[in-house]
């Protein structure tokens, strides 16, 4: 490829799956943008009481 | 602590009851204003004699949670 | 705000029915708002960001029922949703966690209706789930895959049903079949029924009708001897699936990428976190359907393969922060300065704050108050560094909300003002306090002091901790050549790692060199071949063949790993580690195995197709029994893989040759998520299914020319005999059970022989011990793209370790030891779980306990252990936790 690379990724979803992306990116030296449509990240998990199968809090 | 007052010291984890204690106020639930919270890194960190210590300063009970 | 917990905890305006911005009236909010924070002129921007690469998460969204008729979840109130239960099962949710009937109704009805309802509210007696509400159905929708979470949840869901209501409830699960392959579900399945009490019914129920004075909902279904039962149930779950939103779909097509029919992200088992676009990567349920740990996953492993795409240009747009050189305070005495939060009305609406900041005032050592409407606001932080400055503050106590989001935040405050971050004590004013006794404001405000006198008793005792650096030797040890560690050591690499892999065997490909072909059809052979070629051909990566582990010393950072090859030994040093030493079939010690060459394992079986045995085209009838070894009391795990290979290998048979009788005898079906398509094309080809109950195996004769398999029919409720050419038995997954690596590295094997991770949910591709990673089936049996997958999660967690080698330190507040008063009775040694303390073995204080900074957690176990009084706990010192109590016994 000859057009250059940029250090940065766009993370689309802030779900727990785009959370934890964004969060590995960002400790490894990428400059990470986060995009959430709600007002506020989290996803479904923060809505679960609690988790299968160790019956831990979801928060 | 006004002397007629119940007095209630408790040692939380900073790791479990400690956030739950905050997700207490987050979910706005009420309770008695008796309780001192003290937190602490891990219940590991208690030692006997903070609660013998407890007992002398006047409380009336002292609860460890973690 | 759409709930209690949610990040960021702020308000925002609903522009569609707000009447400041649909008809310009109103405007109450901006004029009660305190931190002047409306602002109405605000709309929707357009921004255009730069970026190397994507990642896809857009997630999904429960199954909406209300187009059931048969199950009427819109007409009668207590039919509800399993994400609705999720709620009322919530300490947070409109039940205070209470399981009661009517649970739609709001908790104060307005309505003359609802009130009416809300009168009827009770307490259920009889709850039932109704598995496979939108999903595994082509009738009343369209969505024909397995959602894989539901069979879970709603277990999960019943357990604690059970544990909020007590002994009373009675709850049943209405099933197809019970999907519970993950790592220890199955033990918790069977929990449920043999401990909690949990019925289980396999049956689809067709009908809900409601009595309409009660409530009550009465079903009807057929039960197993094809009896119609009519039941009451007081309150019906419905278990929804996991759907793709046409939002997330027309997004998909805008960015190009390709999908299955069922809207999910199309990927390859080789690189199941790629699209068919390059540089966009997918991660979570869009990339079919999963649970938590399997999305987290699909994150870290998204995180690596942006990360190898992007590996040169890795650190050019990330920002480095500048340091304040730090003001040095020892032997200075205790200029405490005492912020008070107002936290908007949420403290002051209930604390009397100004009088607290007057109180702090009169506190010994404190040379300064003030009080803030938002503490954490940009401008009160800038405020505070000019405060602490210009008073020459050096302890800070801040009453506020709790530390446990908002300390680092403050710490940095400290830092920017050149104080030590350790000189930052936070007490909860907030949520211990005004938000829990909003109808006490004057023992509140009482309270605010005490906490406020504790912590700056405690602040004046602070000293300024330093955190040490830790080197990191930036290389990679991998242990296992297998597909799981090939893929996490082909990442590493391509991030610029020099990486080892440790391979016990002469060649590299592990279990996969056995596979025919993967659940999508891909040939398993051909692509772990091109995976050895450029492993090979990369120059980071060092192959160990014929090697074995014989000793590890170390830790994190600092690995010191000695191997064996041959005779020969060399000493490797490594900074982290990953585990991917794998699992194997079982031997079969059942159904004949062994006695006969027609009885093969699922493994024998590929092998003949993989080598096209023309053999195979002259067979009439072939049986494949499923769950051999697994899901039996002495292995209680379902070995996940053998469901799909299983279908997926007798529709290879079925297709090769279709006049044959090909016969699947099993307990559950286990195809999860589109896997669950495998499982409706193999019906489709003349498949026939044949379950049976594990107290009624089916019973295998040996004869000359056939061998004859006897069982119950489970539909025509007889016995019935299959005669075949080939039997495959679908042995268990066991994993090696590594004592000695285990020991090596101090990670923990479960009962069966796996390893456990970090947490079960948030951290599945590592391990407690810090710099030591896990990925593959030595974690838990899995399919090829999932042991990719979790390669390059271990990859991706790996390196954010290792990119940052020059800035990572050691926490500040962990143990040190006085060696002076040092008993070397060696307790603290024995009950540290991180290995930290140990002996000194040289030197004018030899045989004293040393803490080991860079293992130390700061748990305080052995500080509180010690007899001598020799350990202490920086940041939560034995005299620091005196001072607090001290303080509270003090009668103001």
């Amino acid at each position: 490829m000859n057009f250059k690379k940029t250090g940065s990724v766009v993370v689309i979803g802030g779900g727990i799956s785009g959370m934890l992306s964004a969060l590995d990116l960002a400790n490894s030296g990428f400059y990470v943008y986060l995009v959430e449509k709600g007002p506020s990240i989290g996803g479904v998990m923060s809505q679960l009481d609690k988790t299968f199968p160790t019956n831990d809090c979801a928060m | 602590m006004a002397d007629n007052d119940t007095k209630i010291v408790s040692f939380l984890c900073n790791w479990c009851s400690y956030g739950a204690a905050d997700l207490a106020g987050v979910s706005r639930m009420e309770y008695p204003a008796d309780i001192r919270v003290i937190r602490i890194p891990c219940t590991g960190r208690m030692s006997p004699k903070f609660i013998l210590s407890a007992f002398r300063e006047g409380a009336d009970a002292v609860w460890v949670s973690g | 705000m759409e709930y209690p917990q949610a990040v960021p905890l702020k308000y925002g305006i609903n522009p569609e029915v707000c009447l400041k911005l649909t008809k310009d009236k109103c405007g109450t909010c901006e004029e009660v708002c305190p931190a002047n924070a409306i602002d109405y002129t605000q709309t929707q921007e357009t921004i255009t960001l730069d970026a190397g690469a994507i990642i896809f998460s857009p997630g999904f969204k429960p199954f909406d029922p209300s187009k059931f008729d048969n199950y009427q979840y819109v007409n009668y109130p207590n039919v509800i949703t399993s994400m609705e239960f999720e709620r009322i099962l919530s300490a947070s949710g409109p039940t205070m966690g209470h399981v009661t009937t009517f649970p739609k109704l709001p908790a104060k009805p307005k309505k003359k209706k609802d009130k009416l309802l809300a009168k009827k509210r009770k307490s259920p007696k009889r709850i039932a789930w109704f598995q496979c509400v939108g999903s595994r159905d082509m009738n009343k929708c369209d969505n024909p895959y397995c959602s894989s979470v539901c069979c879970m949840y709603a277990v999960k869901e019943a357990v604690i049903a059970k544990e909020h209501a007590g002994g009373d409830l009675d709850c049943s699960i209405f099933f197809m079949d019970m999907r519970t392959p993950g790592k220890e579900f199955e033990k918790y399945y069977q929990n449920a029924k043999d401990k909690h009490g949990i019925n289980f019914i396999r049956s689809k129920v067709h009908s809900v009708t409601e009595d309409l004075d009660t409530h009550d909902l009465q079903i009807r279904y057929v039960d197993e001897l094809g009896q119609i039962v009519t039941e009451v149930y007081d309150m019906i779950v419905l278990s929804v699936g996991l759907e793709i939103t046409p939002e997330t779909k027309e997004l998909a097509d805008k960015l190009g990428i390709e999908m299955t029919a069922n809207g999910f992200c199309k990927t390859d088992s080789f690189e199941p976190v790629a699209t068919s676009r390059d540089g966009i990567y997918v991660s979570g349920v869009f990339n079919n359907p999963k649970d938590i740990p399997e999305s987290v996953l699909d994150a870290s492993a998204a995180a690596s393969a942006a990360g190898d795409a992007l590996s040169e240009v890795r650190d050019t747009m990330t920002k480095q922060v500048a340091t304040i050189p730090e003001t040095n305070v020892v032997g200075e005495r205790p200029n405490i300065g005492v912020f008070i939060c107002d936290c908007g009305s949420n403290i002051k609406g209930v604390v009397d704050c100004a009088h607290v900041t007057e109180y702090a005032k009169s506190l010994p050592y404190v040379t300064f108050a003030d009080e803030n409407m938002y503490a954490c606001s940009q401008d009160a932080q800038d405020k505070m560094v000019e405060q602490i400055k210009e008073k020459k503050l050096n302890r800070i106590v801040l009453a506020a909300c709790t530390p446990k989001t908002h300390e680092p935040l403050f710490q940095e405050t400290l830092k920017n003002a050149g104080l030590n971050k350790y000189l930052f004590e936070m007490t909860n004013i907030r949520n211990h306090n005004s938000w829990v006794h909003k109808n006490n404001p004057e023992l509140a405000t009482q309270k605010a002091k005490d906490l406020v006198r504790m912590a700056v008793a405690k602040a004046a005792l602070a000293e300024p901790l330093k955190e040490e650096k830790i080197d990191v030797n930036a290389s990679v040890m991998v242990v296992g050549g297998g597909l799981a560690g090939l893929t996490a050591a082909k990442s590493l690499a391509t991030q610029g790692y020099d990486t080892h892999i440790i391979e016990k065997k002469d060649q590299l490909g592990g279990e996969a060199l056995k596979l025919f072909k993967t659940a999508q059809g891909e040939d398993v052979g051909e692509k772990v071949a091109e995976l050895i070629g450029a492993i090979e051909a990369n120059e980071k990566i060092t192959v160990h063949t014929d090697t074995t582990l014989e000793k590890v010393e170390g830790f994190v950072g600092n690995f010191k790993s000695l191997l064996k090859t041959g005779d020969k030994t060399c000493e490797l040093e490594h900074g982290v580690a990953v585990l991917a030493t794998g699992a194997k079939s079982s031997e079969p010690t059942e159904y004949g195995f062994g006695q006969d060459d027609r009885i093969i394992t699922a493994l024998g079986l590929d092998k003949r197709l993989k080598e096209n045995d023309t053999q195979l085209d002259a067979i009439n009838s072939a049986v494949f029994i499923q769950c051999v070894g697994s899901r039996e009391t002495d292995r209680p795990y379902c070995s996940r893989v053998c469901c799909t290979h299983s279908v997926d290998n007798a529709i290879l048979l079925k297709t090769r040759k279709p006049s044959m009788d090909v016969f699947i005898l099993y307990r559950d079906i286990r195809t999860y998520g589109e896997r669950e398509l495998l499982y409706k094309e193999a019906r489709e080809l003349g498949v026939i299914f044949i379950r049976y109950e594990v107290d009624k195996k089916p019973v295998v004769v040996i004869e000359k020319d056939k061998i004859k398999i006897s069982l119950n029919d489970h539909v025509l409720n007889q016995p019935v005999t299959l005669e075949t050419d080939l039997l495959t038995l679908a042995a268990a997954i066991v994993p090696r059970k590594d004592e000695k690596l285990a020991n090596f590295f101090k990670v923990p094997l479960n009962d069966e022989g796996f390893f456990i991770e970090k947490h079960a949910k948030l951290g599945p591709a590592e391990f407690a011990t810090a710099g030591v990673f896990v990925a593959g089936a030595g974690h838990y049996p899995k399919p090829v793209n999932e042991a990719i997958t979790q390669g390059r999660a271990a990859a991706s967690r790996a390196a954010t370790l290792l990119s940052k080698k020059d800035n990572l330190f050691t926490s500040g507040t962990i143990a040190n030891v006085n060696v002076e008063k040092c008993s070397t009775c060696g307790v603290c040694i024995s009950i540290c779980p991180y290995s930290a303390p140990r002996f000194i073995t040289e030197g004018r204080f030899e045989g004293k306990a040393d803490i080991n900074a860079v293992l130390c957690k700061g748990c305080g176990l052995c500080v509180a252990s010690c007899r001598s009084g020799a350990l202490h706990l920086r940041g939560f010192d034995t005299n620091q936790i005196f001072s607090q109590i001290f303080a509270l016994g003090e009668v103001v």
